[in-house]
């Protein structure tokens, strides 16, 4: 009776000291949907003036634990207490009242509207009925400038920012309401590595303003750079919680998938031959009136796997598009004798590469060597050698399903990825390009695809890695190229690093 | 499994429709028991009536497989009625011309020159859908209305009748008229021919290689065009196709029931074939059930005025309602399926797509 | 004769414009909306009817409001709550205007020769104003619809890119999902939007019936409300650009009277046929919807 009462009041008082030390307190946050466990009693603190990484593989439950604490979802169980008041309302609006924000990943930005009209749906003040944009404007610039964040320039919409200006106005807009805590959602995986360290200083002037900075993350080393603490999730529970400068990426990386990771680090180097199996020369590709590819030559050899590294947006979707045969070149030319079995898995993969209300074993038809394959001499199809085709490979490539007649809707995102990837693979191709396909994915399929890559390399294939993440890259790519703005430069041996491949992807050489 | 619960949805969609329409006609003063007996009566009361109903359907047959195949490609075709006035006229110009010929080339020429003129006039829309990105919803309402006026023109002025004295065409000759057979009945061998198209159209549908392009770009434009896909090729022709099976339609109309041209054609078949497309669910094969649904419903409309004293274009009602209960059926049996006929996240200029009046 | 020919564009113009300009709206907010015609005729015969037996021009073009407005929110129920394809909903729309005004008017008046007739709406002359020459009659001696529908134009295109609400109005158009996350009830824009529509529509069509002639005739909208959709485009989704077209549109169905009085023999399906085809000729050559609201024509449902 007397430990119970011991352990008691020592949960109360640790209790109490937690809420007067730190803003923002959330105990015991239980969340069930259906059958899940989402959140299984998670408790999180944050003290003012700190930047607070939460780090957690795809679903862990970062995500539902911030739609908690921003109102989006209500929990089972647990509290909130900010700034010693615990919340009983938690609606969205209260949420925002009591001073919780949040950027989340999806972006909210109406592309075709200036950023001052973009604004208006924010906590700025309200004029009335009429629009005032210059009201707007003035207020948008009081919260940039102690941040050293440039405004673009007046009336411009939004499809003439860049994704950095994108992220910093959505930031804007949630700084407009005032907010003591701010909740920043994966912010950093569209950013290269020169705007990264400029966004990591906005973080830091935040911090200097008093706030709760969490930022949402599963990079690693951005979170050991500018977190003061970091909280791990893993299946729905807080397994550990860390000060930044007592630990490191591995010890991190292992609490959060719960063993050590297999650590790809370097690329092999078997089945690589000297034959070059592609070559892309002195392309160059209009869309929409914009020079999108400028000048851009590459060249892949067999069991070879080749790097694109770049920034998004700056020609990598049209490379992509160019070898699938969706655009044409206006200049230059694609040889090669795998000019013709090129398969793309493309880095929109629910819009571009799936027809998500057709059945797995049509869309596996998308790609045209097997289309070929199946299709006879009067354009008939083959539906039932088809099928049984499209079952087959799911068993291989473990995606388990009722059959193929489901539709690729019901499919989850990592089974759409392996459908794709199986789509590609299936298809028998000379050379493999996959952008961003592991974008999304956590450690262990990310892992699982890295395999199949290198295993197809040394099979005598090539493959076009184009990605953001630079990580990937080094581990997997025997040669390197950056694009910017349209144009590919390859990377010498003593440039491969960080830092120089970071400048060259900012457009300096 | 999935066909039999879509079966009995769009039986109830019929049923309650009716039901709607009861309480109107009572709210209307007429009586909902003579209306429904008329109707019933003037569809399927006697052989003459039987043969009359499928006679009706004839059209909305065709113009039904022409919608159906044009919504798979998520191609709004509204302009049916205009590509069947257009084979109508090339029929009714033609015709004339084919005395000499022997019987089977002749009927093989009027429905000829009724495919390919229908085929021209979808495909106009097509064109500018493909090349000019004109919504085709717009254009083949714009060609409905063109035919129409053509027709009235060509009625009056180039094709009229030797004597002069009446708007209407020259008679086709006599090889080139599709034979009636138990006279006095009108059944002649459209529907049969329908009936094959229907047969025909399920199979390039999901049988051959185009038609799986026009599927795949009719649920996904940017990823048929991802993998090679030519949508802008495939949406002239998948036009062309649909305005040729309504050209057919309003060729078979010619030279079987009327065999000449006169200043008005169609009450709206192209219309009222978007609800038979709707309740097939754009299955070619369901097409001729519910054609025949339909054509019943529209010969049981001239009794009905008769006995009950109720414009026949209470049947405009009923296929309204048809078309609202069975978007309205589809729609909540379909709740997982957020986007439905959006079918990706939004972007620009998503256009809608037919996918949730399909089977599922 | 350029006065007249100026007069009867404008006249013409009227009930494309109303319609237009209420699709404007309504594709702002996101949603293509073909049943214009339906809830035109609606209007036109609605509105007739009442005027007809009560006597009362201004009970009139409120039950044409009211019809027109009927037809729309069984449309934004099909559209906004139930999110099914828009075409085909408004479609739907046309055929059930179709049936009902066609069933009605038979039951109410029979099949008689008679043509059930009203006094029409009586032009509004702005004394010394209508004396103008060549744009007076035009702009001056209209019926007062016409001069509502005037003022109405700058009014929409304030509305739509200078007020809060206008801004609410295009990212609901925009970006639904956005525009629901910040807090907007998309729903609820997009009824309101299609109510607006369904009275701008209801007017058009009571002009037809009320103004233009005294009479009804099955389909009387006669495409006009089909007209009105390319008119939206054709003017780039802009009030004036709106404005604009309808007047070309006006224009080509005036020529039709212009050129008869003037002795011009030619067929009169050309006229009749013109406005159509001036349709799919404007349309194609200013091409495509390019600046068309993002989410035009996407069904939208709240998760």
């Amino acid at each position: 009776m007397t430990r119970y009462a011991t352990s008691a009041s020592i949960i109360y008082r640790r209790a109490t000291w937690l809420v007067e030390t730190n803003l923002l307190v959330a105990a015991g946050i239980t969340k069930r949907f259906g059958p899940t466990l989402a959140l299984d009693a998670v408790d999180f603190h944050a003290a003012a003036g700190s930047i607070h990484a939460l780090i957690g593989e795809n679903g862990a439950g970062k995500s539902t634990l911030i739609n908690v604490l921003t109102g989006r979802v209500a929990a089972d169980s647990g509290t909130i207490t900010l700034d010693g008041n615990p919340m009983d309302d938690r609606s969205p609006a209260a949420c925002l009242r009591a001073g919780i924000a949040a950027v989340f990943q999806s972006p909210m930005l109406f592309e075709q509207m200036s950023w001052e009209e973009n604004l208006v749906f924010g906590g700025f003040e309200r004029s009335g009925s009429r629009l005032d944009l210059a009201a707007i404007r003035t207020q948008a610039r009081g919260i940039a400038e102690p941040l050293a964040v440039p405004l673009p320039r007046d009336n411009a919409p939004i499809t003439t920012l860049s994704v950095s200006d994108r992220v910093r106005l959505e930031i804007i807009r949630t700084l407009s309401y005032r907010p003591r805590v701010l909740i920043l959602d994966e912010p950093t995986s569209v950013l290269g590595p020169a705007e990264l360290e400029r966004f990591l200083d906005m973080l830091r002037h935040l911090r200097g303003q008093g706030r709760v900075v969490i930022l949402v993350t599963h990079k690693l080393r951005e979170a050991l750079a500018v977190a003061d603490d970091i909280t791990i999730l893993r299946g729905g529970r807080k397994v550990a919680e860390r000060r930044a400068g007592e630990t490191d990426e591995p010890a991190l990386a292992r609490l959060m998938i719960g063993e050590l990771p297999e650590i790809v680090s370097a690329p092999e180097d078997e089945g690589l031959r000297e034959e070059p199996l592609l070559l892309i020369d002195k392309i160059g590709a209009e869309h929409d009136r914009r020079r999108v590819l400028d000048n851009a030559s590459l060249e892949i050899n067999r069991g070879e796997i080749v790097g694109v590294a770049g920034v998004d947006g700056n020609g990598q979707n049209e490379l992509a598009a160019l070898l699938a045969g969706a655009i044409h070149p206006s200049s230059g030319v694609v040889a090669g004798s795998a000019a013709d079995a090129i398969a793309v898995l493309p880095q929109n993969r629910d819009l571009d590469g799936l027809i998500l209300e057709m059945p797995l074993w049509e869309n596996m038809l998308l790609a045209r060597p097997l289309r070929r394959r199946f299709v006879g001499s009067f354009g008939n199809i083959d539906r039932g050698a088809a099928r049984a085709f499209a079952a087959e490979n799911c068993a291989q490539y473990g995606i388990r399903v009722p059959g193929a007649e489901i539709a690729a809707r019901a499919l989850s995102g990592g089974n759409r990825q392996r459908l794709t990837i199986a789509r590609a693979l299936a298809s028998d191709p000379a050379v493999i390009v996959a952008h961003d396909i592991c974008r999304g994915l956590d450690f262990n399929a990310t892992a699982e695809v890295h395999r199949r890559l290198r295993s197809y390399a040394a099979g005598g294939g090539g493959v076009l890695l184009i990605s953001t993440d630079l990580d990937e890259i080094f581990a997997l790519c025997h040669r390197i190229y950056v694009i910017s703005s349209g144009h590919l430069t390859e990377v010498s041996a003593d440039k491969r690093n960080p830092e120089d491949i970071g400048m060259m992807m900012s457009g300096a050489s | 499994m999935m066909r039999i619960t879509a079966l009995v949805r769009s039986l109830i969609a019929v049923a309650l429709a009716c039901a709607i329409v009861t309480f109107g006609l009572l709210a209307l003063g007429a009586s909902p028991t003579i209306v429904f007996t008329a109707l019933a009566e003037g569809a399927f009361g006697n052989w003459l009536a039987c043969t009359d109903t499928l006679v009706k359907a004839t059209p909305l047959l065709f113009c039904g497989l022409s919608i159906a195949l044009a919504f798979e490609a998520s191609l709004w075709n509204i302009g049916a009625d205009g590509q069947l006035i257009a084979g109508a006229m090339a029929a009714g110009a033609c015709g004339p011309w084919l005395s000499r010929w022997p019987h089977p080339l002749a009927v093989l020429a009027i429905l000829g020159v009724g495919t390919l003129s229908g085929a021209l006039w979808g495909g106009i829309a097509g064109w500018l859908r493909a090349r000019r990105d004109v919504s085709e919803v717009i254009s083949t309402i714009m060609l409905n209305f063109t035919a129409a006026q053509l027709l009235s023109w060509a009625v009056h002025g180039p094709l009229m009748e030797p004597t002069h004295a009446f708007p209407k065409s020259a008679p086709i000759a006599s090889s080139a008229e599709l034979q009636l057979y138990f006279a006095p009945s009108r059944l002649n061998l459209g529907m049969l021919l329908g009936a094959i198209l229907a047969v025909g159209c399920y199979y390039f549908l999901f049988y051959t290689q185009t038609g799986f392009e026009l599927r795949a770009m009719g649920r996904n434009a940017r990823a048929a065009h991802y993998f090679g896909i030519k949508t802008r090729r495939l949406t002239i022709i998948t036009m062309g196709l649909s305005g040729a099976l309504a050209g057919i339609g309003g060729a078979v109309h010619i030279a079987a029931i009327t065999h000449r041209l006169y200043e008005t054609l169609s009450p709206g078949w192209g219309y009222e074939a978007i609800a038979v497309a709707l309740v097939a669910r754009l299955n070619p094969l369901a097409i001729v059930p519910a054609a025949v649904l339909f054509g019943a419903l529209d010969n049981g409309a001239q009794a009905m005025q008769r006995s009950a004293g109720v414009s026949p274009v209470l049947v405009h009602v009923i296929q309204a309602f048809v078309i609202i209960l069975m978007l309205t059926f589809d729609s909540l049996a379909s709740r997982h399926r957020v986007m439905s006929g959006g079918g990706t996240p939004t972007t620009k200029g998503a256009a809608p797509t037919a996918m949730d009046l399909v089977d599922a | 004769m350029l006065d007249s020919f100026l007069t009867s564009t404008i006249a013409m113009a009227v009930p494309i414009l109303l319609a237009a300009l209420g699709e404007y709206i309504v594709e702002e907010s996101g949603v293509i909306n073909i049943g214009i015609e339906g809830a035109m005729l609606s209007g036109a015969f609605f509105g007739l009817t009442a005027a007809y037996f009560s006597g009362s021009l201004i009970l009139g073009l409120a039950a044409a409001i009211v019809a027109a407005i009927a037809m729309n929110m069984v449309l934004a129920l099909l559209i906004v709550n139930l999110a099914v394809n828009q075409v085909v909903a408004g479609t739907a729309i046309n055929l059930l205007a179709l049936g009902l005004t066609g069933v009605i008017y038979r039951r109410l008046f029979g099949i008689t020769g008679q043509a059930i007739t009203v006094a029409p709406i009586p032009t509004l002359r702005f004394g010394p104003l209508a004396h103008l020459p060549v744009i007076g009659q035009a702009l001056f001696a209209q019926n007062p619809l016409v001069y509502l529908t005037l003022i109405l134009i700058p009014l929409f295109a304030h509305f739509v890119m200078r007020t809060r609400y206008g801004l609410y109005l295009r990212a609901a158009g925009e970006h639904p999902a956005a525009a629901d996350a910040l807090g907007l009830n998309v729903y609820r824009i997009r009824w309101l939007a299609l109510i607006i529509a369904g009275a701008m529509s209801g007017l058009g069509g009571a002009y037809l019936t009320l103004a233009y002639t005294n009479t009804f005739v099955e389909g009387i909208s006669g495409g006009r409300g089909f007209v009105a959709l390319a008119v939206v485009i054709v003017g780039r989704w802009h009030a004036w650009g709106i404005a604009a077209a309808s007047m070309l549109f006006g224009a080509a169905i005036a020529l039709q009277f212009t050129l008869q009085v003037a002795g011009a023999r030619l067929p009169y399906q050309l006229f009749l046929a013109l406005p159509y085809v001036l349709t799919i000729v404007v349309l194609a050559i200013a091409g495509g919807q390019a600046q068309s609201p993002g989410a035009l024509g996407a069904p939208y449902l709240r998760e």
